[in-house]
């Protein structure tokens, strides 16, 4: 018993080792001084902090992050509203069309983007949105999985809750934004992380509408960072690292919404 | 209660509504159209300058002439079976001992975390280096006396260069997938496992699987449907090169549609692919549905 305990702890203290090896990698050759080092075993000095000043200092990595920031700070704060209002209209209201609409965003759960994005790029070029915010923003801007995990949980507002309010006189609105929203906040914080996480590496969209570079969200810019010029290996890396530091903080602000999303459909019935 | 019924129901009708027209008109043009309009595409010689024509089966009949779409789907079903497999089986044998309480335990699944989150576009940067000719890859291989590879330029290790990526990538996601899973079994059963002196390779396959079986089966479906439509480790790793060694079906899609223009063939391979992928998920739930009596 004793020895399994022990072959469990190296088994595992191994495994999760290998796991953050590349991870240990990209921290070590990103506060690397130059790339005649790649191997990314052993620190030369830690230039991090260089290394980041300088692709503050000059090149595009502050404009990728900050386009990166606005799409997926700004597509998020929307899904979160428009979900929040369709998932619980969806579980708790009857009205005219409440079946076909959850057909609608069933059927969308299974679609893949790779038949979509033909379409949705010739719609995006009859607005006029190539190469524009809106462009990037607005066709990723509800997700089915948001809908429906927003009506998943709704289900489980008491309905008694609902009624007691309506025989107190509040309006549906009034109901919806006073009782049933702050009700919905877990799944809302679970959305708009998911959402986040998504958008935030999302490359097939941006490389499709913005060709141009001042449009570009960082993964897109990582893509070509290679071709700037005075980009090197280990800054590239710098530059992945820094593109990696936003969602690490939010899984560690929001641990418990981040295993919630990712087990949503696993473990419910 | 009619007439109250009646007077109730008014209200509801129209927030319902109201609160779901914005989702309902966004399905609708973003989702429901283009997915009508793909179809018909499909059918067309549509190329981005022009009017598209209809020329009836002649992309689907295309397809299976054109040696860079049977090569594309070829190499999907390698990367998907080569990805999915040992990813799973890797994060099974990390999950089942990580679920157990502890406080190294705790400390590990924060850790593994942290791969998990890592945005798969700066992943894919960090490999790039890893599997340079002065990379990690190369000096691991070094201390055990093998002679360093050209990862990304060979067309034979190519495609496997992607495949240990994408495992490493997604097997972090799994572990705590799995390992959320594990620690929602009943406690009992492994109780009353004990007392019988089931050993641990017995309790695994016959109370853990069979019990785990819905995780497993989500688990097996996203990583499925991910790696059916990867598109990233190509683009950035390789290009889909070297000579095409790593032109996975998404990428090829993309590559007719968008550098080239025929964008009426490439929405017929996307028809073919999204029938590819509602077909082996039917086949999953069926497979799994099947063992449940």
């Amino acid at each position: 018993m004793r020895a399994g305990t022990i072959l469990r702890a190296v088994w595992l203290i191994v495994a999760v080792g290998f796991m953050l090896l590349p991870v240990y990698a990209m921290l070590v050759v990103a506060s690397a001084p130059d790339d005649t080092d790649l191997r990314g075993l052993v620190f030369n000095g830690f230039h991090l902090p260089e290394n980041i000043g300088l692709l503050f200092g000059e090149g595009n990595l502050p404009t990728y992050l900050r386009n990166s920031l606005i799409l997926c700070v700004g597509t998020g704060v929307l899904d979160v509203i428009f979900s929040a209002a369709a998932g619980y209209a969806m579980a708790q209201l009857s009205f005219p069309g409440r079946r076909v609409l959850f057909a609608l965003v069933i059927g969308t759960l299974a679609l893949t983007p790779m038949v979509l994005v033909i379409p949705v790029f010739l719609i995006v070029k009859e607005l006029g949105w190539v190469n524009t915010f809106q462009g990037m923003m607005v066709p990723g801007m509800i997700s089915a999985f948001g809908v429906f995990l927003v009506r998943q949980f709704a289900l489980g507002i008491p309905k008694e809750l609902l009624m007691a309010a309506r025989v107190d006189g509040a309006g549906e609105f009034r109901i919806f934004a006073r009782i049933a929203a702050p009700l919905l906040k877990p799944a809302l914080i679970t959305l708009f992380l998911v959402h986040f996480l998504a958008q935030w590496d999302n490359l097939l969209w941006p490389l499709i509408v913005a060709n141009e570079q001042e449009l570009w969200p960082l993964p897109v810019g990582l893509a070509n960072f290679q071709s700037e010029v005075g980009i090197t290996y280990h800054l590239t890396t710098t530059a992945a690292l820094v593109t990696a530091v936003p969602p690490f903080i939010l899984m560690v602000a929001l641990q418990r919404y981040y295993v919630a999303g990712l087990t949503f459909g696993g473990l419910k019935r | 209660m009619s007439v109250l019924g009646r007077v109730r129901a008014r209200p509801q009708a129209t927030a319902g509504v109201a609160l779901t027209l914005p989702v309902a008109v966004f399905f609708v043009v973003f989702w429901l159209v283009p997915f009508l309009a793909a179809i018909y595409l499909s059918f067309t010689d549509y190329e981005m300058a022009g009017t598209p024509n209809w020329i009836g089966l002649a992309n689907y009949e295309r397809m299976f002439a054109d040696p860079g779409f049977l090569n594309s789907a070829w190499i999907t079903v390698v990367y998907t079976v080569c990805t999915v497999v040992p990813t799973i089986v890797l994060a099974l044998l990390v999950a089942v001992p990580l679920s157990r309480p502890g406080r190294l335990n705790r400390w590990l699944r924060a850790l593994v975390m942290i791969p998990a989150v890592m945005p798969l576009a700066a992943t894919s940067m960090v490999w790039v280096i890893i599997y340079s000719d002065r990379g990690l890859a190369n000096t691991l291989l070094g201390l055990v006396g093998i002679d360093p590879q050209s990862w990304l330029t060979s067309s034979d290790l190519a495609i496997w260069a992607l495949v240990v990526m994408v495992v490493w990538k997604s097997m972090g996601l799994f572990v705590i997938i799995l390992t959320a899973g594990l620690q929602a079994l009943p406690g009992e059963v492994y109780e009353a496992a004990a007392i019988d002196g089931s050993g641990a390779v017995t309790t695994f396959t016959r109370i853990t699987l069979p019990l785990l079986r819905r995780t497993l089966l989500f688990v097996l479906v996203i990583s499925v449907a991910g790696s059916m439509q990867a598109f990233v480790p190509a683009f950035l790793l390789t290009g889909g090169g070297p000579a095409d060694a790593t032109q996975v079906l998404p990428y090829y899609i993309w590559a007719n549609a968008f550098p080239y223009e025929h964008m009426g063939y490439a929405a017929a391979m996307g028809m073919v692919l999204l029938a590819a992928m509602v077909i082996v998920s039917a086949l999953q739930f069926g497979f799994l549905k099947g063992g449940d009596e």
